[in-house]
């Protein structure tokens, strides 16, 4: 009890669990509105996770199959919502995580995912071309700002959208699937994912993307509690000039943030593209890129805090097709219950000057 | 050469009129990354207005085309009003609340479309189909050579947005209201000390962004797909926004952004047909306004200056 309230009297975690227990209570409401049980929706949503036993399974799935699904969802996001949350301790907001994604996941399909390598070579290559391409779309986004002092949102707009047109472009004229209207599956030696892997008559999809995932966090952690460059990262993210005048560089500082946020943008690219799914589809920008501003900003931009975040928010996530398929409810609804959880912790201040008042009155009473 | 004047004119013209929602709402000082997702639902609700105008009332098109505005308006203003309460009373990050709005707008009519379409109508469908806008010519100005083209073949909706535009540049430049306006965002502690209410007039100059978002975002809806679906949010919200910061937050130069913009995307587009490359150039084409825009703000953006209190919540205890 005495831990629950120490944890609860921290403000990240306040924050966090009042607005994901405010945004489901209203997403019950818009559910109820529909004639639907919100309870049913929320349980099918966690039986979608693989979290709850579902009724019935088909070949091949148990509840430990859903579940590994899930982290193979929940891999990318993990990721992108790091790679958020390195951009935005430097005070950048890296809105261009989709378009890093889908650089770094086309451009190793082409050169790894269609060359025939074997997996040992593959595999590794893959997330060294993750990262180098993740993080050149990255830096360019750092260097347009502190060269050309553009505001970083607009460019990384601009540059997810010319990344989009140029991909579908290739995709359309030298890559295409004609029948699936995406770019061709990729080898399975190079896949991040071992796709419908049996063991004990179970296939499973097991990501292998994932212990890098939590390897990142960590190593995220460590960069801004134990280093000097995540210090310094920390200080311009604050005030730029205080930290201009007392020695950062804080030019070279943006644009090293930049360019790690375009690394892990670019892990997350290629867990998604080449581990989860296997193709591109033209045209399209990954949800997950701007879902994740909303999971870090949930996680409070803290490694640990992402983890817990980007789970809950992938659980709606992922689940959302199985809600789908079994009450009737669109996918959309865990689309708006989502956005409800994002829009609400946006009001944090808020939140932390209502419980100020509250305490102060109740020491007032007595 | 006619048909670039003519579709230039028709995709410049609604991305001028979000991008000066845009304006209005910046020069406030709340930063405004809603302009797509306002749009969205303003196209959203005028183009729900409209079918249901046609189809279930029987009205002709020019009552579903006033109609459409007049809702697509209704529809910008209820979302406008969430990212002023958001930004305005809930004390929340500008930015943050800006590209939530724009997720929830676009789950949020898409869920919409489909349940309206499924219960009301009984269709099952992912999208409003609009009646294609008849055009107009001027008769005599429109066969002069060259300069004709801006009178063939115009929306209705072209006039009215350069209307619309006059009477919000009269407001914002030669009323009380848009000097508290633009007070307010360049400094509001002034503002206040003068007796005015800097929320009211943040929450009155959002609201009035949504409602010029929500035009914008019905007639691209008109021009381009005479639709409206999940296709809508191709992001031209950000373009517009690209464009009134490349324009200094002022009037005529993000007007002549919006103009590079239109036409270089309808000389892409001739440009292949002319050449009579395979459609999937067109992909390349469409790459046209956005690297534009970089370069463009490559060379302007050192010059640039912002609203001051742009992005600052206004907290009366600082004054």
């Amino acid at each position: 009890m005495k831990t629950i309230k120490k944890l609860l009297s921290n403000d990240a975690v306040f924050v966090a669990i009042v607005s994901s227990v405010l945004s489901l209570l209203v997403g019950a409401v818009i559910i109820l509105l529909l004639g639907k049980n919100p309870l049913t929706a929320y349980v099918n949503l966690l039986q979608g996770s693989g979290l709850l036993p579902k009724g019935k399974y088909g070949g091949g799935q148990s509840m430990l199959t859903d579940f590994v699904s899930f982290v193979d969802a929940w891999t990318p996001m993990i990721f992108a919502a790091l790679s958020f949350a390195v951009a935005m301790k430097a005070g950048l907001f890296n809105i261009g995580i989709s378009g890093q994604m889908l650089a770094a996941g086309f451009i190793s399909t082409v050169f790894i995912g269609y060359s025939g390598l074997n997996a040992f070579a593959a595999k590794p290559l893959v997330i060294l071309t993750g990262i180098v391409v993740g993080a050149l779309a990255g830096s360019v986004i750092g260097w347009l700002k502190y060269r050309f002092n553009i505001n970083e949102v607009v460019s990384s707009i601009m540059i997810n959208y010319i990344f989009v047109f140029v991909v579908s472009f290739f995709i359309n004229t030298r890559y295409l699937d004609h029948v699936s209207r995406r770019s061709r599956e990729v080898s399975a030696a190079s896949r991040l994912t071992l796709h419908q892997f049996e063991i004990g008559g179970y296939r499973y999809d097991i990501p292998l993307g994932f212990g890098l995932a939590l390897l990142a966090a960590v190593a995220v952690g460590f960069l801004f509690n134990r280093t000097v460059l995540g210090y310094e990262i920390k200080a311009v993210g604050l005030n730029r000039v205080s930290a201009e005048y007392s020695g950062i560089n804080s030019k070279r500082t943006i644009f090293v943030a930049m360019a790690l946020s375009g690394a892990l943008a670019g892990l997350s690219g290629v867990t998604y593209y080449l581990g989860r799914y296997a193709s591109i589809g033209p045209r399209v920008l990954p949800q997950t890129g701007f879902n994740s501003i909303a999971v870090s900003i949930l996680g409070n931009n803290a490694p640990f805090g992402i983890l817990f975040s980007s789970f809950f928010i992938e659980i709606i996530g992922k689940g959302s097709a199985y809600m789908s398929s079994r009450s009737g409810l669109d996918t959309e609804i865990a689309s708006i219950i989502t956005a409800l959880i994002l829009l609400s912790s946006a009001c944090s201040a808020y939140y932390l000057s209502l419980r100020e008042s509250f305490r102060s009155r109740r020491k007032a009473d007595g | 050469m006619d048909k670039i004047i003519i579709d230039g004119m028709s995709f410049t013209l609604p991305l001028f009129i979000m991008a000066i929602g845009g304006i209005c709402c910046e020069r406030s000082g709340i930063t405004n990354l809603a302009v797509e997702g306002l749009s969205g639902m303003g196209a959203f609700a005028g183009a729900l207005a409209a079918y249901i105008a046609v189809k279930q009332l029987g009205l002709g098109y020019a009552q579903a085309h006033v109609a459409a505005l007049l809702f697509s308006m209704v529809g910008g203003m209820l979302l406008a009003m969430v990212h002023a309460l958001m930004c305005i009373r809930f004390k929340a990050n500008q930015v943050v609340s800006g590209v939530v709005i724009n997720l929830l707008s676009q789950a949020l009519t898409i869920f919409l479309v489909k349940t309206i379409n499924s219960t009301v109508f009984g269709r099952p469908s992912d999208q409003i189909d609009l009646e294609v806008s008849t055009r107009f010519t001027v008769p005599g100005i429109s066969s002069i050579p060259v300069i004709g083209a801006f009178f063939r073949n115009v929306y209705p909706f072209e006039v009215f947005i350069i209307l619309v535009s006059v009477v919000v540049w009269y407001l914002l430049y030669r009323t009380g209201f848009g000097l508290h306006l633009r007070a307010s965002g360049d400094n509001p502690h002034a503002l206040d000390a003068a007796g005015v209410n800097v929320s009211v007039v943040r929450f009155k100059a959002c609201v009035l962004s949504g409602a010029l978002c929500g035009i914008g975002g019905i007639c691209f809806a008109y021009s381009i797909s005479a639709q409206f679906s999940s296709d809508y949010y191709v992001g031209y919200g950000y373009l517009a926004i690209a464009a009134l910061i490349f324009g200094n937050w002022n009037f005529m130069p993000t007007l002549a952004a919006c103009l590079i913009f239109g036409f270089s995307r309808s000389l892409g587009y001739q440009a292949v047909q002319w050449a009579q490359l395979p459609s999937a150039w067109s992909d390349l084409i469409m790459i046209l306004p956005y690297a534009m825009t970089l370069l463009l703000l490559v060379f302007f953006s050192k010059t640039n200056h912002a609203p001051r209190a742009l992005g600052v919540i206004y907290d009366k205890s600082e004054r």
